[in-house]
């Protein structure tokens, strides 16, 4: 084993029935899909050696991720479309993947570097825009917007960057932008049972994930 | 043809425990399109994905269905409570995970029954699907509703329900039925004539063609077919040598159980336990060649990415060629971090000596023996004679290559077991626990994993009577208070769990009313241990008018006919009944790969045995 291992960054699309694999789940389908590949991947040394994969952020059961990022290790240095060409054949069809980079070993980790992350959420055909774009103001006019979770309340106000309805869709879409960070993770499902509306109705898909610049 | 309302799903989805169960989309599905197949088969076992994903005969019907270029094959399973309430509020019928058709949309359903307790479940099953329960309902418009697996060798209690009935091994017999009703349903056959086609084929059973009477006592008078072309026996089907075996298998996206490469090196045991009804029914013994396996993981690592295999059989340690095979399977994977777990070994040290062969390459944890039985004289009841010394060694030798661990099998509730023999297998417990402890200290654990003989169809104690509860449980509780501050684990399991498998086992025709009965009072997920659907149970038997002893702790005749006398497993009655008086005499029989005694498997397929040397069959 060489001492130097190589760092790939993936992201990858996360689609269709996938949606409804959850985080650790969707772990393991990755480890598979890349034992599958064949490619010389890095493993923790001890006595029970696992597969150095790290995914950035677990998305809700349900969401269409389209930008998803993570991470993993190969002992020797591969030509990423060599890499590209072989995970085609191995991720479960509706794991798609968008991009590969080989990126510097000393970097964060996708998880410590996370900042926020951008959703556009597809509403039921029969909310009202202007309505709708009301009752967002109102709501965050107030000082806070405790939600529960478990057992801790968490404000999640302060966990709202940025949001629009954008007025040149044909659909009625909300663009959210929420803080991803560990300690402090926006829910945009907590955000639509706030505004009265069922995550169930909506389509939810994460579409960009952003993290600290080194 | 249509699917499903999708949005509607995905709505429900979102309220209900482990979505990925209900949605498929795994590496290795496949998917052809509906509309360009002539024949549509949903592939079903009836309990959670969890549970039955991991069934190597669905793998491997799925995979020889699906080679047909206009066959399909998909898959469903039983949903969990919540999906269930979910799809009976909002009408949702239920789907396949693969193109989320209706049930009721294919042209064929293929039950899976390896086990009795999921019957009910079967039932739930067809009912979400909205498919008439009742054979006798169902019209051209319904799909043929085919069942198969090791619980379909007593057929009988799921007869009412069951259009056709493949019994013994599906790998050829299932495409055969199926081109079959293909050609039938060309031929503008009616229902009536495709069954009666049908029966035809050779392991084939269509319970609507066959009249049983029964005595006032409740005892079968005759068993026999309403017209005189149909078959008095059905023998059941057998491979002669064993398939290729399917390597392109479905990698689940959640976790289910056995979550590995499983494969089989060899079907069949050649011991002769007679309480083992996977003994009697999967004869004769047929070992795959130990090339023949390593190219099976080779190409079945590549296409799953597993990193744990299981390499199966009723007996391991049995297989011809197994020490060669540890040793090859050490050498191919022992870089590769893949995982290597060898269940089912014989008691010897020869089989610690295998494990060994796999040295650092198989799963942590313990080691495991079954010696079922304690004292000589339940051993040699059993047919499963263990030698003190022998014991003992093989324990020692379990300690001394590393074990801290060691898991034992027993069985309570044998014909004629009496309290010492249940004593015997506590002190053996203590035994082998003071054993670990010379050799290891005090960090030796020792579990004993007591299960209730149920006297099952086909074997040589089908005649005996189930032990009461009460019996059962005096067993238990002798053990538990045996082992109090022993520091030894004792699992078990609840009696009255027992009394239901042995009803769904040993049922006659008659008591599929009992079934539909009990269903429609709530009871399902039979298999999932709490017995809370007891009181159903027997609620269901009381309103059918059935006695329940009378299936399970009635001693029953030898010249009586027995619901499953049609069934024929090549395993004669009358070898059955030789084994039984043996029994009673406390005379045991070696493998029989040392000395044939004549069961039958060679008068009943002897014929099939390749003439080739390399194909091997455990006859003589």
């Amino acid at each position: 084993m060489s001492s130097q291992s190589i760092r790939i960054r993936m992201t990858y699309a996360k689609l269709g029935n996938l949606r409804f694999v959850g985080h650790l789940d969707l772990q393991r389908v990755f480890e598979r899909a890349l034992r599958r590949t064949n490619l010389p991947l890095r493993y923790t040394q001890g006595f029970s050696p696992h597969m150095r994969v790290n995914l950035a952020s677990a998305l809700p059961l349900g969401f269409v991720g389209q930008a998803e990022q993570m991470d993993f290790w190969l002992d020797q240095d591969i030509p990423l479309n060599e890499i590209s060409s072989r995970l085609l054949t191995s991720l479960p069809a509706e794991l798609i993947l968008k991009d590969l980079q080989m990126i510097d070993n000393k970097l964060p980790s996708l998880q410590a570097s996370l900042l926020s992350s951008e959703y556009e959420i597809l509403l039921p055909a029969e909310i009202d825009r202007q309505a709708l774009k009301d009752q967002i103001n109102t709501l965050l006019d107030q000082d806070t917007l405790p939600v529960q979770r478990r057992k801790k309340t968490v404000d999640l106000k302060n966990l709202i960057l940025e949001w629009q309805l954008p007025s040149d869709s044909p659909e009625t879409l909300l663009k959210l932008s929420m803080k991803s960070s560990p300690l402090e993770n926006g829910r945009p499902d907590e955000f639509l049972e706030l505004l009265g509306i069922d995550p169930a109705d909506c389509l939810v898909t994460r579409t960009k994930l952003f993290f600290e610049e080194e | 043809m249509q699917t499903i309302n999708l949005n509607q799903l995905e709505k429900i989805l979102y309220h209900v425990e482990k979505p990925g169960r209900y949605v498929g989309g795994e590496h290795n599905q496949i998917l052809k399109d509906w509309d360009h197949i002539r024949t549509h088969v949903c592939l079903v076992f009836p309990d959670i994905y969890d549970i039955g994903q991991p069934n190597l005969g669905l793998a491997i019907l799925y995979d020889i269905l699906n080679q047909q270029p206009d066959i399909l094959a998909e898959r469903a399973f039983a949903p969990w409570h919540d999906l269930e309430a979910q799809l009976r509020e909002n009408k949702i019928p239920l789907f396949s995970l693969e193109s989320k058709h209706p049930l009721a949309q294919f042209d064929v359903i293929g039950l899976s029954l390896p086990y009795e307790s999921l019957y009910t479940n079967a039932l739930n099953v067809l009912d979400l699907a909205g498919i008439p329960l009742l054979a006798s309902e169902r019209g051209s418009e319904h799909p043929l509703i085919i069942a198969g697996g090791q619980a379909c060798f007593n057929p009988e209690p799921m007869a009412d329900f069951i259009d056709v009935f493949l019994i013994g091994e599906g790998e050829e017999v299932t495409l055969e039925v199926i081109r079959a009703f293909e050609q039938l349903k060309k031929a503008g056959a009616d229902r009536k004539a495709i069954l009666q086609g049908l029966s035809k084929i050779p392991g084939v059973y269509i319970p609507s063609l066959y009249e049983i009477h029964y005595a006032q006592d409740g005892i079968i008078t005759s068993l026999m077919p309403s017209e005189p072309w149909v078959p008095d026996t059905v023998t059941k089907r057998i491979v002669s040598q064993l398939p290729p075996h399917p390597t392109r298998l479905i990698v689940p996206n959640i976790e289910t159980v056995h979550d590995r490469l499983s494969i089989e090196i060899m079907r069949g045991c050649t011991r002769g336990c007679r309480f083992c009804h996977a003994g009697i029914v999967n004869r004769p013994v047929r070992e795959r060649p130990v090339s023949e396996i390593l190219q099976i993981i080779e190409d079945g690592l590549a296409s799953t990415g597993y990193e744990e295999i299981g390499l199966l059989s009723l007996s391991s340690s049995d297989h011809t060629q197994i020490l060669e095979l540890t040793k090859a399977v050490y050498e191919k994977l022992h870089d590769r971090k893949v995982s290597v777990s060898l269940p089912s070994l014989r008691i010897a040290s020869f089989s610690v000596e295998l494990m060994d062969e796999l040295r650092d390459i198989r799963p942590g944890g313990g080691f495991t023996l079954a010696p079922e039985a304690a004292s000589p004289r339940m051993q040699a009841i059993i047919n499963k004679p263990l030698d003190d010394e022998v014991f003992e060694e093989t324990v020692r030798t379990v300690f001394e290559h590393g074990w801290l661990s060691l898991k034992l099998y027993y069985m309570i509730g044998l014909p004629g077991e009496t309290m010492e023999d249940v004593q015997a297998i506590l002190d053996a417990g203590k035994r082998v626990q003071a054993i670990g402890r010379q050799i290891r200290g005090n960090r030796v654990r020792v579990h004993l994993s007591v299960g209730n003989f149920i006297p099952k169809p086909h074997t040589p104690f089908q005649w005996y009577p189930l032990n009461s509860t009460d019996e059962l449980q005096a067993k238990l509780d002798l053990l538990k208070t045996g082992l109090h501050r022993t520091g030894i684990k004792l699992s078990y399991n609840i009696p009255d769990n027992t009394l239901l498998e042995a009803w769904l086992s040993r049922g006659d025709r008659r008591f599929g009313q009992v079934i539909l009965r009990a269903w429609k009072l709530g009871a399902k997920f039979d298999a999932w241990g709490e017995n809370t659907n007891m009181p159903l149970w027997r609620q269901a038997f009381t309103e059918i008018g059935l006695d329940p002893d009378f299936y399970a702790y009635r001693e029953r005749g030898l010249d009586e006919v027995l619901p499953w006398d049609h069934i024929h497993t090549g395993v004669t009655k009358v070898f059955l009944k030789r084994d039984l008086e043996w029994s009673k005499l406390g005379k045991t029989r070696k493998d029989c790969r040392e000395q044939c005694y004549a069961c039958g498997i060679l008068d009943a397929f002897g014929k099939e045995r390749p003439v080739s040397p390399l194909v091997y069959w455990g006859c003589p």
